[in-house]
């Protein structure tokens, strides 16, 4: 086997594009429901794509104790919506992270590894002249040893049309929904995610609070975690929609994971990993009779 | 979907305006947390999405023991459990109120227990945020409600067609909780029921007080409200991490107003679906 760099696609996927071109076997990922939803709206799937990415997740960042971010002013993201809680409080978000502390490096790494699998599976839909791919599943997968998997898989398709968009469309909506935005009059644009990682120190207070003793109390700085990174990852996704020049965005799923670290003997600190996926939208019919019409219907079954 | 989509312009329409993008360009931008079809639905209902909103609070449920051989209610966690939810529900109506929504649609209201610390729950509650295209209801009054709030409901956008379009307005989430301890049965009356069909009258009674506890806190707030009725009541037992004799009752609904005196839905087609979901 040909010994890879790492640049552009894989020999086999270059092969099996090849193949592709050669025998002009359509294969396709979508279900019946949803190959008839997308050829309803003049769209023909072309084949399955693929793009994945093995990497090595060596350097979170400086992961020390959350103290250090909590000096005012340094850390800290405020969505200005939240009363309870001000500036420079002593969550550290990754956008927020600078210095001594955060999970910047850690939150580029995933950015890159959905950003490498989604683009390799576009390089895919390329070489098959399609000009979208519907109903793509991300997927990340750990391998052991800090390396992660992270997949993209979806279904190219190529519309019956004079007109080529000027890069391709993608989205992680099944071909029914698809065709159901394309009868209202909304195209989907692409798939966008946001990620934050943020660390929080665990004050005397909060400690407190999440003591056995403490009764019934919220506890402020976990709430302050959470909503901080939530807040970011949100942001994060409402930045690259509003980037990418699109008028809206369905979430398709958001997710939260918090795990406690040690950062120093007989000390914890709380992490949180915030993502919200979904597909950036735009609209091709302004005025407003879309052609949405609505059926009351009772379901035989 | 009768018409020809090539008629319609689809997906010449489409590529054209995905050909003409250019990022960076200024839009008035959405999210939205619901499907496609919540989506197309609450717009036809006469609403667009604003944005997602959310609301968050990570509680410490204090701790109360319920004696051995009684049924009683244990208030400190009732009081927990309520305030934890309201906590997350008044933030969430907090975003909204600053994007000037009318309503939040779509609201899903979770508890999730942290593995990291004892006694740890998350709550939180997440809808969308829509304005209405009328400034005022049919009847001309605000679509906020009487607390100046925006409505909310956890009716998923389907539900929230089918109610405008019968003539509903929602007002807002109305839930009661009360969490319950009910007696275990002393030793002779166990041993007494051995090899017997029996109702157990204690613990039937308990279940009914529980219910009627967290299901008359509902109606106060509905009232409260000044609605008319509640929809889409649930009623749910919740175990959570205390025990077998130990259940959190939970009523939720949402809480509606008329807006005009008939309520009369166009009669549905029947139709036989081809798939199973």
């Amino acid at each position: 086997m040909a010994k890879w760099d790492g640049r552009g696609l894989p020999p086999v996927a270059t092969d099996r594009m090849a193949r592709f071109a050669r025998s002009g076997l359509r294969t396709s990922l979508l279900t019946v429901p949803g190959a008839a939803g997308v050829q309803s709206v003049g769209l023909d799937p072309v084949g399955e794509v693929m793009g994945c990415i093995v990497e090595h997740i060596g350097w979170s960042g400086f992961a020390g104790c959350g103290y250090l971010g909590g000096i005012p002013g340094l850390g800290g993201f405020n969505l200005g919506g939240f009363s309870g809680y001000g500036l420079g409080g002593p969550t550290v978000t990754s956008s927020g992270s600078r210095g001594f502390v955060g999970f910047g490096p850690y939150v580029d790494a995933l950015y890159h590894g959905y950003g490498t699998a989604l683009g390799r599976m576009i390089e895919e839909a390329v070489a098959m002249d399609a000009d979208g791919v519907v109903g793509v599943r991300l997927s990340v997968s750990q391998l052991g040893n800090s390396n992660r998997e992270f997949v993209a898989l979806g279904t190219a398709v190529r519309a019956r049309s004079q007109h080529r968009p000027s890069q391709l469309f993608t989205t992680d909506l099944a071909g029914q929904d698809v065709a159901k935005l394309l009868h209202a009059g909304w195209a989907p644009y692409a798939v966008v995610y946001g990620i934050s990682v943020a660390i929080r120190h665990d004050d005397w207070a909060t400690q407190r609070q999440a003591s056995w003793g403490a009764g019934n109390t919220e506890v402020a700085g976990y709430t302050e975690l959470v909503w901080h990174v939530r807040a970011d990852a949100r942001h994060c996704f409402e930045q690259r929609v509003r980037a990418a020049g699109a008028e809206g965005a369905i979430v398709s799923s958001m997710g939260l994971a918090i795990s406690e670290i040690e950062p120093s003997e007989g000390h914890r600190d709380h992490v949180a990993e915030a993502t919200v996926f979904g597909t950036a939208l735009v609209r091709f019919h302004e005025d407003s009779a879309a052609p949405t019409r609505s059926l009351t219907m009772l379901p035989l079954r | 979907m009768t018409a020809d989509p090539t008629a319609l312009g689809i997906p010449e329409d489409a590529m054209r305006r995905l050909a003409e993008m250019r990022p960076g360009q200024a839009t008035s931008l959405f999210t939205s947390d619901l499907s496609v079809n919540e989506f197309l639905l609450v717009r036809e209902a006469g609403f667009r999405p604003l944005g997602l909103v959310l609301g968050s609070s990570i509680y410490h449920v204090g701790f109360q023991m319920g004696r051995w051989s009684s049924n009683q209610e244990l208030t400190t966690l009732s009081q927990a459990m309520y305030h934890a939810r309201e906590l997350a529900m008044t933030r969430m109506e907090t975003e909204a109120d600053q994007l000037g929504a009318d309503g939040i649609v779509g609201v899903r209201l979770d508890i999730e227990f942290k593995e990291f610390g004892s006694d740890l729950a998350e709550f939180i509650a997440v809808g969308t945020a829509v304005s209405a295209e009328q400034p005022q209801t049919p009847d001309g009054e605000p679509w906020r409600n009487n607390q100046g709030q925006p409505f909310t409901s956890d009716l998923s956008g389907q539900d929230f067609w089918t109610l405008i379009q019968a003539g509903y307005a929602p007002l807002g989430m109305v839930m009661g909780t009360c969490v319950y301890h009910i007696a275990h049965q002393r030793f002779w009356q166990a041993m007494g029921n051995i090899g017997q069909n029996v109702e157990l009258p204690q613990f039937t009674e308990a279940l009914y007080d529980a219910r009627e506890l967290a299901m008359s806190r509902m109606q106060a707030e509905a009232e409260r409200l000044a609605a008319e009725g509640i929809v889409g009541v649930q009623l749910l037992s919740l175990g959570h991490r205390w025990g077998g004799h130990t259940t959190e009752f939970f009523a939720i609904g949402t809480a509606v107003r008329p807006l005009r005196a008939d309520h009369v839905i166009a009669k549905p087609q029947l139709v036989l679906p081809l798939t199973d979901s």
